[in-house]
């Protein structure tokens, strides 16, 4: 069976898998003015108030809420003081994603990420060394804080991507341990 | 009445001194680096200077061009609001020799208490009771070491030229003193441009209790009360109130006049805060002064109704108080939450970026104090701070309500922010009864971070947020091109490094 068969290509373009903190919440749309979220459909209106600020009435129930766009698949949205993080797939996006965590779970090795934008300061492990999970690794300045970066794994550093003294965005691989 | 002041500063502070120039018909004077050349104090000003390149010790920490400037423009004065240079007494110095007013101490008096080992051996003959420790810094790690044992674990590093967190250490046992005294030793000379640290004995759950004081040039001193300082977050101020509920009558009288007491010790005059670590049978111990406008000095004007920057303009232009200390009364409540760009599920990361959105949060008693605005960068150089809301009741249980509602009604977009983590604060018993003391934070949120702190209510918004993320998806696929809320992440994180 293709994908395609699994999902049914004419669905994908109103239903969405969007997943917040590790919870899933499966969206349809349907061209009555009706979101169906789960087991509820409910009648739904958005107004867009600006590019960031969306009204959103869900039912009789009001909401105001300001977006923040990430990425393609990925929405920051505030509403009356919560943050999410939502990743919103459609069912070929979804079921394409499942399959590749499968893939890359298959594999033994971590990536050492920069948790912050930030200045590397001092690296504290040469390609070679092995290391102990929690071992300090390296030192990043963020914001005038020095911050120790600590293993999160052990084994042996296989690969270093940066030098002391450059600097590095969010989520960038520093060095991956294998 | 000065003419023109220079600001010596940016951010939220720099905007609200602008404030208090406008409200008293005098020039206000902003300087600017590179990545602020759009900030919200900039917009504000009368004039605005560019004074370098983005990184602060080549624009905000320039003693020399800061004065060099605010002589060629003619300011008289000059402003330093909080961080920067405003307890460097070599620029304080720097600018009295210069014939322009500096609105703050005199450079003796902050030299006096900014040199946090010889401030302990001063309160300590002025009968201000300090943290058992040293009273001179230490001069290797062996020597801190020593000490250490003999006041027992756990103890503290502190940086002799520090404040706010930077170059602070706990240490549990002597196998950490090497590294964090390394450590302590390198963030404050990057902070404040001195290693010297010295050594505190650590006092377990103790509140950080704080007395805002003002003092003349004529010898006239006043407290204006305690606030309540011990939602922190490594040492970082997180929410703030005034008055505190843990502080009666008797121990208000007691810690207002040692606070008075330290002012004096110093010939201290313009604005100061004494800071103060208070334990749970309520003995309080003096941490250090900071000579200069705090952050949270807004839950003080709140709640004695005291304009406490105007009042630092006036003390710098040879006035007499005018407020006498039996006409001060405490009003009501304030609260202030810390807005801090930063997410706070990532570790805190620091959030840069573009603010595209935003609006502010009003209604009865609030006030918000802020340094951002629509098209502001929050660039990685400097504090996350970018906003303080305060609330006002007339009693806690009425400014806390009003906080929670301001707090639902802020809306922010360009960078993430650290307004959710307020839903679990504002709620926890322990912040309610009062109970809560310097590590209600570390022990109680963080082992809750990442997500976990989410409760209830928070769950029931999932749906609501899904419902748009999705619908914000299907709109981006029947019209691709039009992506015209916000850019990609990478341009949205676009930033400038050195």
């Amino acid at each position: 069976m293709s994908l395609k068969e699994i999902v049914g290509e004419s669905r994908t373009m109103n239903e969405f898998v969007v997943t917040i903190n590790s919870n899933k919440y499966v969206v349809k749309f349907s061209p009555n003015g009706e979101v169906t979220v789960g087991e509820n459909t409910i009648p739904f209106e958005v107004t867009k108030i600006n590019g960031n600020a969306y009204l959103l009435k869900f039912g009789n129930r009001v909401f105001e809420i300001t977006s923040n766009k990430i990425s393609g698949n990925n929405f920051g949205l505030l509403i009356d003081g919560w943050y999410f993080d939502t990743t919103v797939r459609t069912l070929l996006q979804e079921t394409v994603n499942e399959l590749q965590q499968n893939k890359a779970k298959a594999k033994h090795h971590s990536d050492v990420k920069a948790p912050m934008p930030g200045l590397i300061l001092k690296m504290k492990k040469l390609v070679g060394e092995s290391v102990n999970i929690g071992d300090p690794i390296l030192i990043l300045e963020a914001m005038k804080m020095e911050n120790e970066l600590r293993s999160p794994s052990s084994g042996t550093v296989k690969e270093i991507f940066y030098k002391e003294g450059q600097s590095v965005e969010k989520d960038v691989t520093i060095m991956t341990i294998e | 009445m000065f003419k023109k002041i220079l600001i010596a500063n940016r951010g939220e502070i720099a905007h609200r001194i602008i404030k208090a120039c406008r409200e008293m018909n005098i020039i206000s004077v902003a300087i600017y680096s590179e990545a602020d050349k759009n900030a919200l104090h900039v917009r504000r000003s009368d004039e605005a200077y560019l004074i370098g390149p983005s990184p602060a010790n080549e624009s905000y920490l320039n003693k020399e061009k800061i004065i060099r400037l605010a002589k060629q423009i003619g300011a008289d004065a000059i402003h330093p609001g909080y961080g920067f240079l405003s307890e460097n007494s070599q620029f304080i110095k720097m600018v009295e020799d210069s014939g322009i007013t500096f609105i703050g101490p005199s450079s003796k008096s902050v030299e006096m208490m900014g040199e946090k080992t010889s401030a302990r051996r001063l309160m300590k003959e002025h009968n201000v009771p300090i943290v058992p420790g040293t009273t001179v810094s230490i001069k290797s790690s062996e020597e801190g070491k020593k000490i250490a044992k003999e006041i027992g674990y756990p103890v503290m590093l502190k940086a002799a030229a520090g404040g706010g967190g930077k170059g602070m250490r706990k240490i549990e046992n002597e196998s950490e003193f090497d590294s964090s005294y390394e450590r302590a030793k390198n963030e404050s000379l990057k902070a404040f441009g001195n290693d010297d640290v010295y050594l505190e004995k650590f006092i377990e759950n103790p509140k950080h209790i704080e007395v805002q004081i003002l003092a003349d040039k004529f010898g006239n001193y006043i407290h204006l009360f305690e606030r309540e300082c011990s939602v922190q977050r490594r040492h970082q101020k997180v929410v703030e109130e005034a008055p505190s509920i843990a502080v009666d009558e008797f121990t208000r009288k007691k810690i207002t006049q040692a606070a008075v007491n330290a002012a004096k010790a110093c010939n201290y005059y313009n604005a100061g805060t004494i800071e103060f670590l208070m334990d749970k049978n309520k003995n309080f111990y003096f941490l250090e002064m900071n000579t200069r406008l705090q952050v949270e000095h807004p839950v003080t004007e709140m709640i004695t109704g005291i304009d406490i920057v105007k009042q630092q303009i006036k003390i710098a232009d040879n006035q007499k108080l005018s407020i006498r200390q039996e006409d001060l009364k405490i009003h009501g409540h304030a609260v202030e939450c810390r807005i801090y760009a930063e997410d706070v599920d990532n570790n805190f990361a620091p959030s840069t970026g573009k603010i595209i959105h935003h609006r502010l949060t009003s209604g009865p008693g609030i006030r918000i104090d802020r340094g951002i605005d629509i098209m502001s960068e929050v660039p990685i150089y400097y504090d996350p701070m970018l906003a303080k809301v305060v609330a006002w009741g007339i009693d806690r249980e009425e400014a806390l309500v009003r906080m929670k509602r301001a707090l639902s009604e802020y809306q922010i977009s360009g960078v993430i922010t650290n307004v959710p983590a307020f839903n679990w604060i504002l709620h926890q018993k322990t912040f309610l009864d009062g109970t809560f003391d310097i590590n209600f934070l570390d022990n109680e949120f963080l082992p809750l971070v990442p997500h976990k702190w989410k409760d209830e209510s928070a769950k029931e918004y999932e749906e609501i947020a899904s419902v748009l993320g999705a619908f914000l998806k299907m709109q981006e696929q029947l019209t691709p091109s039009s992506t015209n809320h916000v850019s990609q992440r990478n341009s949205w994180r676009e930033q400038n490094y050195e």
